[in-house]
């Protein structure tokens, strides 16, 4: 499903990721680890098209990125869910519209947008705040809303950049239980966290990086 | 209703204070540039009744029997650039000079012998207006055997002409001004509110967002507030118009024959609608993914 191949990414003169290779199958759930500036987002971005790598390949569900035209850029993202590190919610529209954007875009009618964006929030235990606008929310709700974005299309991969990032306890619980139930349905998730505790034991595979490199493909 | 036509309708309003501005420079933009054309029109529609006053007289040869007169008719009548042609006899000429000497006939007594010649008098067509064309026309006739003298009126020829040309590149250097000018105020607009949407254009594109949902609502609006300035162009006009209709009085009857062509109250709305088009399209330039 995601392929990695040699890759490197370089900022300036920082190299964010280097020789990267890994392969990821359909429908497994994957941690990505490290330190903090290790090149988690940098991993994940490569993945959404944000970034594109300096050297090497990557294909996803048979795409080959150097081969990739810029027009099927939008319609490769819409297999990809994201939930950004920053969540990148719009501030001036209301829960339900800033979930049901992702829908717009791909063209859908208001009646059908209305039920999938009821269903994505009600799976994310925020319906009743879905007119409230994401400066009222408290971060936990915040994080839920951008996870209920990132779902509503039904993308066959779902991207997580640290979303249990500053949660207490019970919130952390409560949003691996969401994504717990996603992968159930048959998603391809990756799962970005510096926390050891989310991984230690659970027998999932885990891709730790450290520095740019690849340090460990390992069970956790 | 399609979602971003709905997204520019919200955003005009939404926006009110920098479209209201836009709108209005717009109006003002086309308004001057409907009024131009409307004042040019007029004009070269007055102008346009000049030539076809504008006769050619030959005067034939003494000599020059009726039935070879009529050969010479029949011929210029062919010529494409002739409306109309009249033959006037010898007797014919005298007769109408002694009509209208009419009291002072008795001047013409004692001439036994017709001293006129006869003639012919041409009509030039409206819409084959052109010097170089009436020249070689004339010069033609001059060398006819039959002809003895053309009177034309050159001068005014030439006056006519050269007003003509300049009435019409004035109004298309004025248009080519005022539409750029105009296209410009729909760039600024449309690349101002781009700026302000920003991060939510970044987020969609990250979401998936073909280039043309994102950019759909921007041309949407650009041509709405292209139109909107258009339509407020032509009412200004229709109302100017019609004051200078009810100014008119016997002693300015020029105004009373101003004619304000449907088509330019139309166009005005249209060329909005295009220069809003082409501004906002310049505007979004190339999106990047
Ligand atoms: N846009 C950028 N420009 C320059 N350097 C960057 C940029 N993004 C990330 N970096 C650098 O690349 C390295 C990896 O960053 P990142 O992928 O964000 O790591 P992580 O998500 O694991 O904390 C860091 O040293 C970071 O400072
Ligand atoms: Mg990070």
């Amino acid at each position: 499903m995601i392929k990695f191949n040699n890759v490197t990414k370089i900022y300036e003169n920082i190299t964010a990721l280097r020789n990267v290779s890994f392969s990821i199958e359909k429908g497994e759930f994957v941690y990505i680890t490290g330190p903090s500036g290790a090149g988690k987002t940098t991993l994940l971005k490569l993945i959404y098209l944000a970034e594109k790598p300096d050297s090497g390949d990557i294909s996803i569900a048979g795409w080959d990125f150097n081969a990739l035209k810029e027009k099927a850029v939008p319609y490769l993202r819409r297999n990809i869910g994201v939930v950004f590190q920053d969540f990148k919610l719009l501030n001036n529209k209301t829960v339900y519209e800033n979930i049901a954007i992702a829908l717009r875009i791909r063209g859908f009618k208001d009646k059908e947008i209305k039920e999938r964006v009821y269903d994505a929030l009600k799976l994310v235990n925020l319906r009743h705040k879905s007119d409230n606008y994401p400066p009222t929310l408290s971060g936990g709700e915040q994080q839920r809303a951008t996870i209920a974005r990132a779902i509503v299309g039904e993308p066959t991969i779902l991207i997580a950049d640290e979303p249990t990032g500053n949660l207490d306890a019970d919130n952390t619980a409560g949003i691996m239980k969401i994504f717990k139930e996603i992968h159930a349905k048959g998603t391809t998730v990756l799962f970005a966290t510096h926390n050891r505790n989310l991984f230690r034991h659970t027998g999932m595979r885990v891709l730790r990086l450290d520095s740019g490199n690849l340090v460990a493909d390992e069970i956790g | 209703m399609n979602y971003s036509f709905k997204i520019a309708i919200k955003s005009l309003w939404h926006e009110r204070w920098i479209n209201l501005l836009s709108i209005l420079s717009i109006a003002v933009g086309l308004f001057i540039l409907g009024f131009v054309i409307l004042v040019l029109y007029n004009v070269e529609t007055l102008t346009r009744g000049a030539p076809e006053k504008f006769t050619v007289t030959l005067f034939l040869k003494k000599d020059v029997t009726d039935s070879k007169a009529k050969g010479l008719l029949r011929k210029i009548k062919k010529n494409e650039i002739v409306k109309s042609v009249k033959y006037i006899s010898k007797t014919e000429a005298f007769e109408e000079l002694k009509q209208s000497l009419k009291d002072a006939a008795y001047i013409l007594e004692g001439i036994d012998e017709n001293p006129l010649f006869p003639s012919i008098e041409i009509k030039l067509k409206e819409k084959s207006f052109d010097k170089d064309t009436i020249e070689k026309f004339i010069a033609s006739l001059k060398k006819d055997k039959r002809v003895d003298e053309v009177i034309y009126g050159q001068q005014l020829l030439g006056t006519i002409h050269e007003i003509y040309k300049s009435v019409k590149i004035l109004t298309i250097i004025v248009g080519l001004l005022f539409c750029t000018a105009i296209a410009f105020v729909c760039y600024s607009t449309v690349k101002i509110l781009f700026y302000r949407k920003k991060e939510e254009i970044e987020v969609y594109k990250l979401l998936g967002a073909t280039k043309g949902f994102i950019r759909s609502p921007f041309i949407f609006e650009g041509i709405l507030v292209g139109m909107l300035g258009g339509i407020l162009a032509s009412a200004g006009n229709l109302v100017l118009f019609n004051l200078l209709k009810g100014m008119s009085n016997p002693s300015v009857p020029l105004l009373k024959g101003v004619i304000l062509p449907e088509e330019l109250i139309l166009s005005l709305p249209l060329a909005g609608l295009l220069l809003g088009l082409v501004g906002s399209t310049i505007a979004l330039g190339k999106i990047k993914y």
